[in-house]
């Protein structure tokens, strides 16, 4: 009777979760494209073989690395920051919450075209505003070297919301006589910071880093809309190339391969990401409540 | 460092960009070439006019977010609610073991199923039609829904139902007078973030849908950003950007208490 | 119809959390299940009411045996001790809902929620929310729903220790009367052993998952089976000499007084009861506790002695009666 309760969303996960990571796997062993008549033949390791040497692949990789690393980086920092400033209980504050959850709510590819317009050299506001300070035109879509700092302010601005939200959770678990202990025995903000906020807040962090760097291995719709992966593909992001590969390649078996490829990563980045935070920030030791 | 100041500074950069696309939006064509033209040649409801009167109308887009919207969320619903209640029956390693699988599928980044689920869609003659997009969004909201409702079962006092079925209630009975009811809260929340995921999604429904009075409004967005039939083509893209974004931002003021609730009970428990 | 428990067990993992337990209740008689906080006395009534599954033994409600049966078809009514009311639904939904799932119609559902509001005296409180009601209303709700249920046995867990000691005593007697009039077996759970004593016919004492003794008050407090009912039934509670060759003795504190010859004592402390004394006491055999009414004089030299008629023995080990 249970089971019979379980079992349609189960079906359901499986079919969308698991069936599909096998399908990749089996997949990236064949042959499967527009040479093939897009039916899959074995082809041994060739797809994988052509995979570690992909320089555009590589290239890919490496910058969506630094795109998720940079993005996630800032976030987390950015997120801390609101999600203080939303902790205390001040007139309006759930008015602010709710407005700074705007950028979370809106659709990537939206608010992308809007980006693009912000970005624009010579029209756009932030062109207008680099004259002004001096720093002259920048061109940042058009220019390899800045463009991937676009995608990021791009991504950052949508997905700290729901970082600090997070974190405003854990926050808010926190118990204030644990604050006004140290507070009595002279510490100040910054110790307050170091020894109780962010060791109590480490689960949330763990969780907020966790999935904003699997999340951003996936970035798609953003890359796509706002830079098409350019200029030269310098802001292309393994997924788009996986993308590309699947529907104006038609190569499915190569794509399957990138795609399998990007999962065993995400899943080591994750395993280290946890490691490294574990180490980084002490836990607690256990005080309930104040001596 | 003065809080004003703080809060200020969170709203700009909150608010600003999206503000910076109403304030095009109205900016003749001109007016965005040449940031000091003259008052009466600045401001225009061209752009709008545009966006709203192109083939297909701009709001064929909006009622087809809606029904991938509500369709999907009912049916993450129905699967999701049975499923949670379920996870606490279930032996105590089997229910640990589940949670964390779950989890993980939460934060798996989805976009790299397309390729699978496209050739599912194929597979399955499930291209080009909105309701067949429920079910991979269904399944891919399946395990926030299921943790985030598991956790409400969780919190209600085990007696009720105990109770309950001394009173003779059916499971079924249970379900619609006392478990349903009772986490109508969580169900909000979990049903308001699953609608919001659904409107926003991307990937799935750029492959499977390519008919364009069927695309859903983020697919319809990009397309308007790839093509470039304007001589300045961001008076429009702002027009569309803001008529894309009324919908959310109306979404989000009216249910903050439940998606806010939703994000952070999830989060303390996850 | 009775309620009858053969060698009731259950199981959770290796360890058994109620096992052999037996118990015969008659109709329109009030069993008492007492013992101390994890003895498993609410385990035993969730197994009676088919909310747990027994692991062995039976159970026979009205000649039938329901050890299989599910809870929902059990016919069994319980107030549990949190009430277990629906917070979501007024006196009257709470009320109805069992009667509508069982297919009465809407009128009798009416006439019959009415008649029971009037019996527990809470017609003006039809509509409101539980959490708008006091604690002994909400007992009574509960208990006017496992009425309404009308069922071959009541159950109830601990029914009244959310409520303060005052209103326990107030609403004793009409608990008894509500329930019995109903000529039904009823099995009341507590671990206040004083409660027991004042509305049970018969106490089963309930120690470790075992039942130890089932018995009436007196014959419980006169012939403790174990040590352990002789020092749980009876307050003061019992005094326990030192035990002598395996044997522990045994003398309540009301059988001890004041003689000529005797245990020297000295007095520790003392409790003014009102219309009784109790006195503690060190003596050669231990602390001891005298329990006389205040009008007793204490003398000088305190001797303290007492018949050997009260004195109950005990295996040391065991705990047995001997």
């Amino acid at each position: 009777m249970i089971v019979l309760l379980l079992l349609p969303a189960l079906l359901l996960l499986l079919v969308v979760f698991v069936v599909p990571l096998f399908r990749y796997a089996w997949l990236s062993f064949h042959a499967d494209s527009v040479i093939t008549g897009l039916i899959a033949i074995p082809n041994g390791g060739a797809n994988w073989l052509r995979l570690f040497q992909d320089q555009r692949y590589w290239q890919d990789l490496g910058q969506t690395l630094r795109f998720a690393g940079v993005s996630v980086g800032l976030e987390l920092i950015l997120a801390l920051c609101i999600a203080l400033l939303l902790d205390q209980r001040w007139r309006g504050r759930d008015v602010v919450r709710t407005l700074a959850l705007i950028p979370w709510a809106l659709p990537t590819t939206v608010m992308a075209l809007g980006w693009r317009w912000i970005f624009n050299t010579p029209y756009g506001p932030v062109d207008h505003f680099t004259k002004i300070a001096g720093i002259g035109s920048l061109n940042i879509l058009g220019d390899p070297n800045f463009a991937w700092i676009a995608t990021v302010w791009a991504d950052v601005w949508k997905t700290t919301p729901f970082a600090a939200l997070i974190l405003l959770a854990g926050l808010q678990t926190i118990p204030a006589d644990l604050y006004e202990a140290l507070l009595l025995e002279g510490g100040n903000a910054l110790i307050c910071l170091r020894r109780i906020t962010l060791p109590l807040l480490r689960p949330y962090i763990l969780l907020a880093l966790l999935f904003r760097i699997a999340q951003s291995f996936g970035v798609f719709d953003l890359i796509q809309v706002l830079t098409g992966g350019g200029p030269a593909s310098t802001t292309e992001s393994i997924a788009l190339y996986a993308y590309w590969n699947a529907l104006r390649f038609l190569d499915f078996g190569y794509s399957s391969t990138i795609i399998m490829a990007s999962f065993v990563l995400i899943s080591l980045i994750c395993v280290i990401a946890w490691i490294v935070l574990q180490v980084l920030i002490p836990s607690h030791p256990k005080s309930r409540g104040v001596i | 460092m003065n809080r004003r100041f703080l809060i200020g500074l969170l709203l700009v950069w909150s608010l600003g960009p999206l503000l910076w696309q109403v304030y095009t939006s109205f900016c003749s064509d001109q007016a965005l070439i040449q940031p000091f033209v003259s008052h009466d040649q600045r401001w225009t409801l061209i752009h709008y006019q545009n966006v709203l009167n192109a083939n297909p109308p701009f709001w064929r887009y909006l009622v087809n977010s809606l029904i991938v919207g509500v369709s999907s969320t009912f049916l993450c619903l129905l699967l999701a609610l049975p499923a949670a209640y379920a996870l606490n029956r279930i032996p105590r390693q089997l229910s640990t073991l589940s949670r964390l699988a779950l989890v993980g599928a939460a934060l798996f980044p989805y976009v790299l199923l397309f390729l699978a689920l496209l050739e599912l869609a194929r597979a399955l003659n499930l291209g080009n039609q909105l309701l067949a997009l429920s079910l991979p969004y269904a399944a891919l909201s399946q395990p926030l829904a299921i943790l985030l409702l598991n956790n409400a079962f969780n919190d209600l006092p085990p007696e009720l139902e105990d109770a309950a079925k001394l009173e003779g209630l059916s499971l079924f009975q249970r379900f619609r007078w006392i478990l349903i009811p009772l986490i109508s809260p969580a169900t909000a929340s979990t049903a308001i973030l699953v609608f919001l995921f659904s409107w926003n999604e991307y990937p799935i429904a750029l492959t499977w849908i390519s008919d364009s009075s069927k695309l859903t409004l983020p697919v319809a967005m990009a397309r308007i950003a790839g093509s470039s039939i304007y001589s300045v083509p961001y008076g429009a893209y702002a027009a569309a950007t803001v008529l894309g974004s009324i919908p959310l931002v109306l979404l989000v003021l009216i249910f903050q208490k439940p998606i806010v609730s939703g994000l952070t009970s999830g989060a303390v428990k996850g | 119809m009775t309620l009858q428990i053969q060698n009731l067990g259950r199981h959770v993992g290796q360890q058994w959390i109620v096992r052999h337990l037996n118990l015969h209740v008659d109709n329109g008689e009030c069993v008492a299940l007492v013992g101390p906080s994890g003895c498993g006395k609410s385990s035993t009534l969730r197994l009676i009411a088919g909310l747990d599954q027994a692991s062995e033994g039976e159970i026979i409600l009205n000649r039938k045996n329901v050890s299989h049966v599910s809870a929902a078809q059990r016919a069994v009514g319980m107030v549990f001790q949190s009430y277990a009311l629906l917070p979501h639904l007024s006196v009257f939904a709470n009320l109805e809902l069992g009667l509508r799932v069982r297919g009465v119609r809407a009128s009798d559902r009416q006439q019959r929620i009415q008649a029971m509001l009037e019996l527990v005296q809470l017609q003006d409180r039809a509509n409101v929310l539980p959490a708008k009601l006091s604690g002994g209303q909400r007992q009574r709700v509960a208990l006017a729903r496992a009425l309404l249920r009308d069922p071959d046995v009541y159950l109830l867990d601990e029914p009244m220790s959310n409520l303060d000691a005052q209103l326990r005593e107030e609403l004793r007697p009409e608990l008894r009367r509500l329930v019995l009039d109903r000529q039904k077996p009823v099995i009341h759970v507590t671990h206040d052993q004083h409660e027991a004593m004042a509305i049970a016919d018969r106490i089963a004492v309930l120690h470790s998952g075992r039942i130890q003794q089932v018995a009436s008050p007196t014959e419980l407090y006169h012939h403790p089976e174990t040590l352990f009912i002789a020092k749980f039934i009876g307050r003061p509670q019992i005094n326990c000499l030192r035990p002598k060759d395996g044997v522990v003795t045994a003398v309540r504190p009301e059988s001890l007084f004041f003689a000529k010859e005797g245990l020297p004592c000295k007095i520790m402390s003392r409790e003014w009861l009102g219309s009784s004394q109790l006195l503690y006491l060190d003596s050669p055999e231990g602390s001891l506790r005298l329990s006389c009414s205040t009008s007793v004089d204490i003398p000088e030299l305190l001797i303290v002695s007492w018949h050997r008629s009260d004195e109950h023995y005990f295996d040391a080990e065991s705990g047995r009666r001997l």
